[in-house]
């Protein structure tokens, strides 16, 4: 799974890394690293949950095909309390 | 004054009787809801004109659905913020740093001030802040079974957290806490007088640490670079005035929101007391509920925007506690699920202007609520009071008093 990165709509937000750190990379000024990132197996619903929690939009799950079958399989739900 | 003057380009079915300040909810009202009243909006069309939406009766545009906010929010070239809204109450004009600045100027400010308050600062400060709330609860907690939120943690905690971070003496904090209550709450003779005399203590506190210098905010700005520059003094006055009326208020006020809906819902207050674990995200959630200010942008240009005339000069708003209710980006808005998923509120705007405090603001009211849940038992509003809640530019909460036994 793979996560492309559009670094210029990126506005610090850090709400992503709130998700998962490890996945989410920030620099010193709380920005996220540049580059499509590249999520190991088991990390991918904390990936997708950190993805859709950016309010500028600036990540996006990989659409290609083998991909979207991929992240099709571990749509998170919401939980309700 | 321009009031209820709507100008020639704008379709008058275009235009519809709202403003944050006078609509229905808005005014100041004992166990008011203003959010939920505001959200009455999108009932309507996406994007109206309303013919008296700022402080001084100007009209806006008033910009309802998320998606369409971000795009106003993200385009700084064509929704400018340069409205020196601080310096025009005093008759002058220079802007706050950064909000009152374009790019390119704006990114190399933002660069600057970035680091300061970034994630990891914030978690750098964390046990400071823990400790300041501990504090001020464990002194409520031991003095009795009521208190007025506002006054007696809210505030002292948010204020003195943020005078601290500008180096700042702790006995004044009333006295700055009246300066702001009264430039963001006060009429038009306090407002101009609060402007004037908070621009004459920055003006006067940078005097002082560019003769002693020390290891706190204001030197910092004094002895920083911008392209191989030191800054001026006008570009120091903006920068110190934006960062001190920007965190007087708001941090308080969520606050106050998030324990006044805890004091009527006591399953969740129950759910996040027992599993402190769900703060974070409920935070969030609560930060989508009762966000508290209104952004305005310039239109630098004519543009014809989903379907809407806007002309240079026009004003935009765009109201986060609109955008937080848009049925087009929050699955049921009006109903707080403390455990919302994908919840890509507004609370901090969008684009480069992005609340600089955001993380500051966060690990603040994640850890307020964290503390004042882990000590005093299940609370409710005292009965026979009730919390003073108002719209306008910045929502607020004026008193809170609970009761616990
Ligand atoms: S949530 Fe979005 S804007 Fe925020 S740091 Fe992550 S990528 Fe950047």
């Amino acid at each position: 799974m793979r996560i492309i990165v559009h670094k210029h709509k990126c506005q610090g937000h850090a709400r992503c890394s709130a998700q998962a750190p490890d996945i989410f990379k920030l620099d010193d000024e709380g920005y996220i690293l540049p580059g499509d990132i590249e999520v190991a197996e088991g990390k991918h619903l904390l990936a997708s949950r950190g993805t859709r929690s950016c309010p500028e939009r600036a990540l996006e799950l990989d659409a290609t095909p083998a991909a979207r079958a991929e992240s099709d399989v571990i749509q998170p739900r919401g939980r309700r309390v | 004054m321009a009031i209820n003057w709507v100008p020639d380009h704008i379709p008058p079915e275009m235009v519809r009787d709202f403003s944050l300040f006078k609509s229905p909810g808005m005014l100041p009202a004992p166990n008011g809801d203003p959010h939920a009243a505001v959200a009455c909006v999108h009932a309507g069309p996406p994007i109206f004109y309303s013919p008296y939406n700022t402080r001084d009766g100007r009209g806006t545009w008033v910009i309802t659905r998320a998606s369409d906010q971000r795009r106003v929010l993200q385009d700084a070239e064509t929704f400018s913020s340069h409205r020196s809204i601080f310096a025009s109450a005093l008759g002058e004009n220079w802007p706050m740093i950064p909000l009152e600045l374009d790019p390119p100027a704006h990114g190399v400010f933002r660069s600057l001030l970035n680091p300061l308050l970034s994630p990891k600062r914030a978690m750098v400060l964390e046990p400071a802040i823990r400790e300041r709330a501990v504090t001020l609860i464990d002194r409520i907690a031991a003095a009795g079974t009521s208190c007025d939120v506002m006054k007696e943690f809210a505030f002292p905690f948010t204020v003195n957290i943020f005078l601290r971070f500008l180096g700042l003496p702790d006995h004044r904090l009333d006295t700055f806490v009246g300066w702001a209550k009264d430039l963001i709450h006060g009429d038009h003779l306090k407002r101009p007088a609060a402007a004037q005399t908070i621009v004459a203590f920055i003006d006067e506190l940078a005097t002082k640490r560019r003769k002693d210098p020390v290891d706190d905010f204001m030197t910092f700005i004094l002895q920083a670079q911008v392209e191989g520059r030191q800054l001026s003094d006008v570009e120091v006055r903006g920068i110190g005035v934006l960062v001190f009326v920007a965190g007087l208020d708001t941090v308080a006020a969520a606050i106050g929101f998030d324990l006044a809906y805890l004091a009527r819902n006591l399953k969740d207050q129950e759910l996040l007391r027992s599993e402190p674990d769900r703060i974070a995200l409920a935070v969030e959630e609560l930060l989508r509920a009762y966000p508290t200010v209104q952004m305005i942008r310039v239109a630098t240009k004519d543009i014809d925007f989903e379907g809407v005339p806007i002309r240079k000069g026009d004003y935009v708003s765009c109201a986060t506690m609109i955008a937080n209710r848009d049925p087009a980006e929050f699955e049921c808005p009006n109903t707080i699920d403390l455990a919302r998923e994908n919840n890509r509120h507004a609370a901090f705007g969008y684009g480069p202007h992005r609340c600089l405090g955001s993380h500051l603001a966060r690990r603040e009211i994640v850890i307020g609520l964290e503390e004042w849940l882990a000590r005093i038992p299940a609370f409710r509003i005292k009965k026979g009071t009730a919390p003073i809640t108002s719209g306008g530019h910045v929502f607020g909460i004026k008193n809170l008093i609970l009761h616990w036994s």
